[in-house]
This record gives C-alpha cells, structure tokens and sequence, in this order.
C-alpha cells in the first residue's frame, strides 16, 4: 500500500531533510513515525501525499507512483498535515462538503457521507458551527474527518494527537484503530507513548534517517542488550556523580533526574556497570543511598537509536572532514593502538 | 477527464464565490461601486437634459475605470491566504490540479463582477424610459466591460499566487492593472511609431474605451488582447502556485 525506495528530498542547502529512506507499510497496518522534531516526518508525509516532489528515490502509494500519478495517489489518500489548516469563516459542515466536493464526491452521495464522518468524529451536533467558533480538539476532529471523508484507502496524519486532551486522544485513538482495520495508516509522532498504544509498526527517524523499524514490542526487545538503573548518593556537593558514572566502562548514557536528583544510567547489559558504578562511588567516599534497576521503556529506546544514530554520523563526517595528511596520521594511530593491544 | 475536470472547477468556484457573499468586504466594495456609478450616471442623465446623445458611455467607462482600484482588492486574499494559514496544503493534496484551482478561484471573484455586472442593468433599464438609447452599443460596451474585469480578476489572482502576504498582492495587480491603462501616455514620449504602437496595442484604453465603448464595436484584436492577457495571467498563476511545492 505505501512501499518507499531511496526517498531523498534537498531543500535549499547541502544537507538533505531525508535521506535515502526505504520502508513500507501493508493494508491493515498502523505505522507509526516517530522522530524528534525536524526529523524529516513531514517532509516524508509531504512527499508521499503529492504535496511536494522528492528530489530522489521512489515512493508508491496505493498502487500509484507519486511523482508520475500523483492525481491518483491524492485520490486514494487522506491527509491531515499537522497544523489541522481549515477555513475558519464557514461552517463545519460546509467545509466537509467542500473537501468531499473536491475529492470528486457528488450529491445526493456526498452529503450522505458527511452526515456519515461528522458522526463519526461525534461532531454532528456541531455541524452548523463556523469552524472560527469549535475548540482546538474539535477542529483536530474535523481535521480528521475531512482525511476520511472522500474514504481512502491509505491515512497519512501528521502529529494527529497533538493538542488533544487525554479522553479526546482516546477518542482518536480508538478511531485510528478502526480505520486501520481495513486500510493502511501512517501516523508521525513524538509522542513514544501514543504510538505504542496505537501502532503496529514503528519506524524511528532521526536526521533524516531511519534508525529502526519494528513492532513497539521487538524495538523494547532488541534493546533487551541494554540495562538502565538508577543511581543516587547522599553527599555530592561537587556534581561528579555523572562525570564518574560515565567513566564506568559499559555506561552509554546518564541522565539527571531533576525530580529526586538522583541520575538515570543506560548500559550495556554484558558490562558490570553497576557493582563497578557502586565500587566507584564507595572508594570516592560519596555515600550510596540507592541503586536500582529500571525498567526500559520505548523513550530510553528511543532516546538511545537516535543517539547512537547521531554518534554514528558525526563519526562519519568527523572522517569526511579530514584532510589526506590528517587521514593517515589518525590511521597510524589506530594501527598503532591495535599493536599495542 | 473535461467532466472531472468540469467537476473540481464547480466545486472550487462555488467554494469561493460562497466566500464571498459571506464575508461583509464584498458588500462594502459593492456599495462603493454604485456609489461612484450611480454618481456618474446622474451626471449623464443631467447631460441628456442639455441635448446630450443618450448613451451608457460615461457610466460604463467609469465601471471599467474602477477595476483598476477594486479587481486587485477582490483578488488579493484568493491564494495569497491560503499560503499564509496553511490551507492551500489540503488543496494542492486533493486530487484537483493546479490550474483548476486557479481558474476555479478565477470564475469566483468573476461571478461576483458578474453579480454586480448584472444589476446595473438597471441603468440601461432606466435609459429606456428617458428615450430610445442604441441597445447594440451597450451590449458591446457590456461585453467590454465584462471582458476588461475578467483581465483585471485575472491579474490579481496572479499577484496572489506570487506572495502570502495580501496587502503585496494588492499594490502588485494594482501596478500592473495601472501600468496598462497608462502604458500609451507614457510611451507617448518616446518618438518612435513602432514603440508608440506597440504601446497602443497594449494599453486597456485603445481595446475597451476607444473600441468597445465609443465605437461600439467588437474586433478581433480586442477579443484577442482581453482573452490573451486573461490566459497569460492564469498560466502564469498556475505556475507560481506550483513552485510553491518545490519552495515549501
């Protein structure tokens, strides 16, 4: 239904907002794109939707290519683009009828339908309201509904949950779940907990790039190799918990909590990071109040891929950017580090 | 296809044309409008008195005339608003093309120039009481008119396509719309006969005032220039909306 080789898209400048993406996405899926903000999710949604063309790669949705049928893909496709843009001088349901009207929907059908979606974001009682007059969760509501009202096979909704309060997410939610029955869904978000509840697939973006992809349940279990605990001492005056703690082979990262002040630590779990972490703390005579594992959850995951992911690229341009000479100097040093080993 | 397309022009055009009957600046503007014509007309009437031919020349001139100030007022929110809130994003994802939205927010503002068109038919209406006025030279200036409006909506819904900002929009068409009516006084300087030609050719005033209204007749060339400008500006329009899928 969405299957996306090597999409790549430049806006003005060298660095590219996507970068050589490739995923898919099958009826009955609910995908959920996850990614910080300027992650390159609504470059990707723009794309696949016909608003923009990519500057390289492939993207097929609905059976259409998008560069070359793109009439056809925009008549499969609903699209809520972040910011729920909406004609504010008319009323809800002569904006509903407007956007089917222009999905090519004809009466007495099209009016039918209307009726059909504003009951089914429960804003039927609403209908005659200028949409300048409904709140913030309703216009996402109407939002919604405009992206399903010319019923379409595939759902692109950028951000869909933000602005809602925690019933109207679960109103959403529940929603989603039933449209992503019978066709193929793609959400973006930041929200980690929303798209776990929602989403049967995650891909994480970050700069442009994929980082991971998989069911939330396989994301948590591949980062079983990962460990995360938390760590606090009575008399750390100087604040060099986290600059020891980092030290300790194995630990890839560690957070301040700034709630009870202790640190959250992320390691690998083959390491011995935490008897060393505690063995630590001991022979610098701070006193260990608590050590403690925690337990994963899809944020630290996240939090992790795209970090590792950022390591990965600036290792990466940190070699782009050196010069011949600076090449092999660090090259002999390497070598020379491995004799030495 | 011609239906599809046929379709999206409807739905568009009856989207903006709605818009505009709901929002008070229409009204506004319309009331301006007769205001002048209507003071115009009286003077006529009061010619008519003196021995004056009874003719509709003055008061059509001056309808024409205005589009210069009001065409770029009625056409300055039409896309330049929809890149500003973010609308056109829905619009150009819809499965309509781009020159059906332009040329469907086109024949919007048209209709309503159409609307206004229609009622001052009541100042024709009341010649006939006065007299027996020449009903082939009104209908030619009519047509002239409805042509020159039409060119005018065409130019600024072109300066809207060109900028998100409205009061850009504006001062744009209004430049073009004057550089037009004035184009012949100003080459008038230059002694060149091909250039002062040229000029002429290009001018509003040789094809509406000079032709349509005074003549009263209708020639290939006016036809020509009124429906030439009118597809060069929507070409043009179509082509600036599209670029702004590769600026976004």
């Amino acid at each position: 239904m969405i299957q996306v080789e090597g999409l790549t898209k430049y806006y003005l400048g060298d660095q590219p907002a996507i970068s050589n993406l490739s995923f898919y996405a099958d009826r009955g899926e609910i995908v959920g794109f996850l990614g910080p903000n300027g992650a390159g999710k609504t470059t990707t949604m723009r794309i696949l939707t016909g608003y923009m063309p990519a500057s390289a790669g492939k993207a097929i949705v609905a059976g259409y290519d998008v560069m070359r049928q793109s009439i056809e893909v925009r008549q499969r496709v609903g699209y809520l683009p972040e910011t729920v843009p909406l004609y504010k001088d008319i009323t809800v349901w002569q904006y509903l009828d407007y956007m089917a009207g222009l999905h090519g929907m004809t009466n007495p059908d099209r009016t039918d339908r209307v009726e059909e979606v504003l009951d089914q974001v429960d804003m039927l009682d609403r209908a005659d309201s200028l949409v300048a007059n409904i709140s913030k969760g309703m216009r996402q509501r109407v939002g919604l509904a405009q992206a399903i009202v010319h019923n379409p096979d595939v759902l692109i909704l950028d951000e869909p949950m933000v602005g809602l309060d925690p019933d109207q997410r679960r109103e959403v939610r529940e929603l989603i779940q039933n449209l992503g029955e019978a066709r193929t869904v793609m959400l973006s978000s930041h929200d980690l907990a929303e798209v776990e509840k929602v989403c049967t697939r995650v891909l994480v973006i970050n700069r442009g790039r994929i980082v991971a992809e998989d069911s939330p349940e396989a994301l948590a279990n591949n980062m079983q190799g990962m460990q995360r605990f938390y760590v606090r001492v009575d008399n750390d005056a100087a604040g060099k918990l986290k600059e020891l703690v980092m030290s300790v082979e194995g630990v890839a990262e560690a957070k301040v909590d700034d709630r009870k002040g202790g640190l959250e630590v992320i390691a690998t779990r083959d390491s011995n990071a935490r008897p060393a972490v505690a063995a630590l703390i001991v022979s610098n005579n701070l006193d260990l109040l608590e050590l403690r594992p925690l337990d994963m959850s899809l944020e630290d995951i996240f939090l992790q891929l795209t970090a590792e992911a950022e390591a990965e690229l600036a290792d990466e341009d940190e070699w782009d950017d050196l010069d011949d000479d600076e090449f092999d100097d660090l090259a002999e040093d390497l070598d020379e580090d491995e004799e030495t080993k | 296809m011609v239906a599809q397309s046929a379709r999206n022009l409807w739905t568009i055009f009856r989207h903006e044309f709605s818009l505009y009957f709901g929002s008070p600046i229409v009204y506004f503007i319309g009331a301006l409008w007769f205001l002048f014509v209507g003071v115009f007309f009286s003077i006529s009437v009061a010619s008519f008195n003196q021995g004056a031919p009874l003719t509709m020349d003055n008061t059509i001139s001056t309808m024409g005339f205005l589009a210069i100030f009001i065409a770029p007022g009625l056409t300055m929110r039409l896309i330049s608003e929809e890149m500003r809130t973010g609308t056109h994003e829905l619009l150009l994802t819809a499965p309509v093309r781009d020159w059906e939205v332009v040329v469907g927010k086109w024949l919007g503002a048209w209709g309503v120039l159409t609307v206004f068109v229609l009622i001052s038919l009541i100042f024709p209406l009341i010649l006939t009481f006065l007299g027996s006025p020449d009903g082939g030279d009104i209908l030619t200036a009519y047509i002239g008119l409805w042509l020159l409006w039409g060119m005018a909506l065409a130019i600024g819904v072109m300066a809207s396509a060109m900028t998100p900002y409205q009061i850009i929009a504006f001062i744009i068409s209004l430049a073009l719309l004057i550089g037009l009516w004035l184009a012949q006084a100003v080459f008038n300087f230059i002694p060149n006969p091909l250039i002062q030609e040229i000029a002429s050719e290009a001018t509003i005033f040789s094809h509406f005032q000079n032709t349509m209204v005074q003549r009263g007749i209708i020639q290939v060339e006016n036809l020509v220039y009124f429906i030439g400008v009118i597809a060069i500006a929507l070409f043009l329009a179509t082509n600036f909306l599209g670029t702004r899928r590769w600026r976004a």
